[in-house]
């Protein structure tokens, strides 16, 4: 990263920061109401210190990476049969359409009901929601791909194996790892959301805990700054792996 | 860093520099403007608990948003002074219901506007009905008293004013066919519970604590469904928390005995009553006493006729009549728990500071740390705002 990019960065987060003080201190809020910006940072590092944010992140990081690591997997599939069939684009594509505009937040007490309120539901939550962009981003990658490319390949008599491997995927890689991007954040989304369904550890069920039991809303505001971060530094170990693979984007 | 969008055209530095620091000030200065106000009294001056948590008996699907009724004249739906009428928003827990009848009646009887009040109904969660009001965005809520003690302790500014659920509502019910019948029976048993967490939470440790029990002798199954009910009916869990007025009744309409475990004998935690920000008791002090004689009035109303209470739920929450028997029956055993010894011996909604004193000292002992600063009773409950105060 350029000097100047690290130079926009940190003052962006100088200026939010700042912002949040601001409205703090010009409305007079409480902290119950809003807490100042340096309220919240000592509640993070003393949740972190006390033993308070550890165990509730590992675990949602732990079904993130599984729902994540499933649903993505599945979505690669899926999408690769979208763009490869337009019966299987016909039959499935309703399908999967009505399974996206259905919120996941009224499914979440169902999935909890039917998978019980342990690891397993929260992992099918985030499977679930990372599911839809991943396989559209596949299906629209491999079938953007060159077709005097692919017919040159055909050809030269490359099998079905060869055509996929070195030639469809590299070139529908780029679409592939943005549907990647917004699945992984989207699977945090997932996993606080499974995790107010019900459980016993996670950083939902901090974040429902503060607000509701405790009633500490720097601790919710450190729970929800927790959440940012796991999602921000997900995203971006997606996109090094994507700079790794694709190259630099743009 | 890896790129968080598309790649953009250079600019002047300076001036985008500048702009970072310049436009979020404007946006703050705006935002503070346009935003409510909030309460300037100094955090722990107060307390509140939210009602929401007193569970979803006799709960059906509302056929709207929120009830909104008001006596008053048309129009007045504020929570400010117009001539000699009062605007009070009161919060109410979760969805109409039955359990609300003595407000409801106090609306269509007009003991409210007798009073000189035009009251608004909003239905809120439990959490939330606590911070609004703290805020002052709404003058008055029900809440359970378990939830002021953390919340004051937090430094939300709001007070406990009068106690409608004299008899703590939570607790944890059996089949009789279990041979559960006292507290330390509940050693090595499985018990359902929606979560770690509320007044369920506190009234079961309380409970096991009687027995000289903790939780880590028995098994907690969770149904945060609130399915636990039906956990008991097909043995799933051998007991559960649960609302005197909601389960235990729901089981006895399908042919079971059921065997129903108190905490009061034992530590009477505080149930659900009215709350109130110190700031609003200051500044309306009055309509709030007007409202809770009011209230209490309609309570003992029904208490002598629940057909009257009934029937005014009814007109708030019509579904109500498909479940006529049912639903009177919740209301008969919500009135029962309306009265407690101390209740009875200083007056419905009285509030019993000693038992508020044990209460803290229970829940600051509580590993979940309920209690992170030290409250005094004083700084939980106001009472002077009851009739007899």
């Amino acid at each position: 990263m350029s000097v100047r990019r690290a130079l926009d960065v940190t003052a962006a987060a100088v200026a939010f920061v700042l912002f949040w003080k601001l409205i703090v201190v010009v409305g007079n809020y409480p902290v119950f109401i809003l807490p100042a910006p340096e309220v919240v940072a000592e509640r993070f590092v003393s949740a972190w210190l006390d033993g308070t944010m550890e165990p509730n992140a590992a675990q949602t990081l732990l079904e993130v990476v599984l729902g994540f690591a499933l649903g993505a997997s599945a979505a690669l599939v899926a999408g690769y049969a979208l763009a490869r069939s337009r019966l299987i684009e016909r039959v499935l594509s309703p399908y999967l359409v009505a399974a996206q505009a259905t919120p996941i937040l009224a499914l979440a007490p169902l999935l909890a009901l039917w998978f019980g309120s342990g690891l397993l539901s929260k992992v099918v939550i985030c499977a679930l929601i990372v599911f839809f962009p991943v396989a559209v981003a596949t299906m629209v990658g491999l079938r953007n791909v060159d077709r005097r490319l692919l017919e040159m390949a055909r050809s030269f008599r490359a099998t079905p194996w060869q055509l996929l491997w070195t030639l469809e995927l590299p070139a529908a890689m780029p679409g592939i790892m943005g549907g990647m991007r917004v699945g992984v954040t989207l699977a945090v989304v997932g996993a606080i959301i499974g995790e107010w369904a019900g459980g016993e550890q996670g950083l939902g069920v901090l974040i429902n805990l503060a607000r509701g039991s405790l009633f500490d809303i720097p601790l919710l505001f450190a729970t929800l700054l927790t959440v940012a971060l796991l999602g921000v530094v997900l995203y971006l170990i997606v996109a090094l792996v994507e700079r790794r693979i694709v190259g630099p984007r743009g | 860093m890896s790129d968080l969008g598309p790649q953009r055209r250079p600019r002047p530095r300076g001036r985008s520099a500048r702009a970072w620091f310049v436009l979020p000030a404007v946006i703050a200065l705006l935002a503070a403007a346009c935003a409510s106000p909030a309460s300037s009294t100094a955090p722990g001056s107060s307390s509140s608990a939210p009602a929401s948590s007193a569970g979803p008996a006799g709960s059906l699907a509302p056929s709207s948003s929120a009830p909104s009724s008001s006596v008053a004249a048309a129009g007045a739906s504020g929570t400010g002074v117009s001539g000699s009428v009062t605007h009070l928003t009161v919060g109410l827990g979760y969805i109409p219901s039955v359990q609300f009848a003595q407000f409801y009646l106090a609306q269509q009887a007009g003991y409210y506007r007798a009073a000189g009040l035009d009251v608004t109904f909003q239905n809120k969660i439990d959490p939330d009905l606590v911070v609004l009001v703290g805020q002052g965005n709404l003058d008055a809520g029900i809440a359970d008293g378990t939830s002021v003690i953390p919340a004051v302790s937090q430094g939300i500014p709001i007070r406990y004013i009068a106690t409608i659920y004299g008899t703590f509502p939570n607790i944890v019910f059996a089949k009789a066919s279990s041979g559960i019948t006292t507290a330390g029976d509940l050693k090595g048993k499985r018990i359902g519970t929606p979560c770690k967490c509320g007044s369920s939470w506190i009234m079961l440790q309380a409970l096991l604590q009687s027995a000289h029990l903790t939780t880590s002798d028995v098994q907690i199954v969770e149904y945060p469904d609130y399915s636990q009910e039906a956990a008991v009916y097909r043995g799933a869990v051998d007991a559960a928390t649960g609302y005197t007025n909601n389960e235990p009744l729901q089981l006895e309409s399908q042919g079971q005995k059921v065997v129903v475990l108190h905490v009061d004998q034992t530590l009477p935690l505080p149930g659900p009553g009215l709350i109130s920000s110190t700031q609003t008791i200051a500044t309306k002090g009055a309509a709030l006493r007007a409202f809770v004689a009011a209230t209490l009035r309609a309570m003992r109303d029904i208490e002598a006729n629940p057909q009257k209470g009934f029937d005014a739920a009814l007109a708030v929450v019509p579904q109500l009549k498909s479940q006529q028997a049912l639903q009177m029956s919740i209301l008969k055993a919500t009135i029962a728990t309306w009265q407690s010894p101390y209740t009875q011996a200083h007056g419905l909604g009285a509030i019993d500071q000693a038992g508020w004193q044990q209460s803290v000292s229970f829940m600051s002992g509580l590993p979940e740390h309920l209690v992170p600063h030290p409250v005094t009773v004083s700084q939980l409950v106001d009472p002077s705002l009851l009739p007899s105060g």
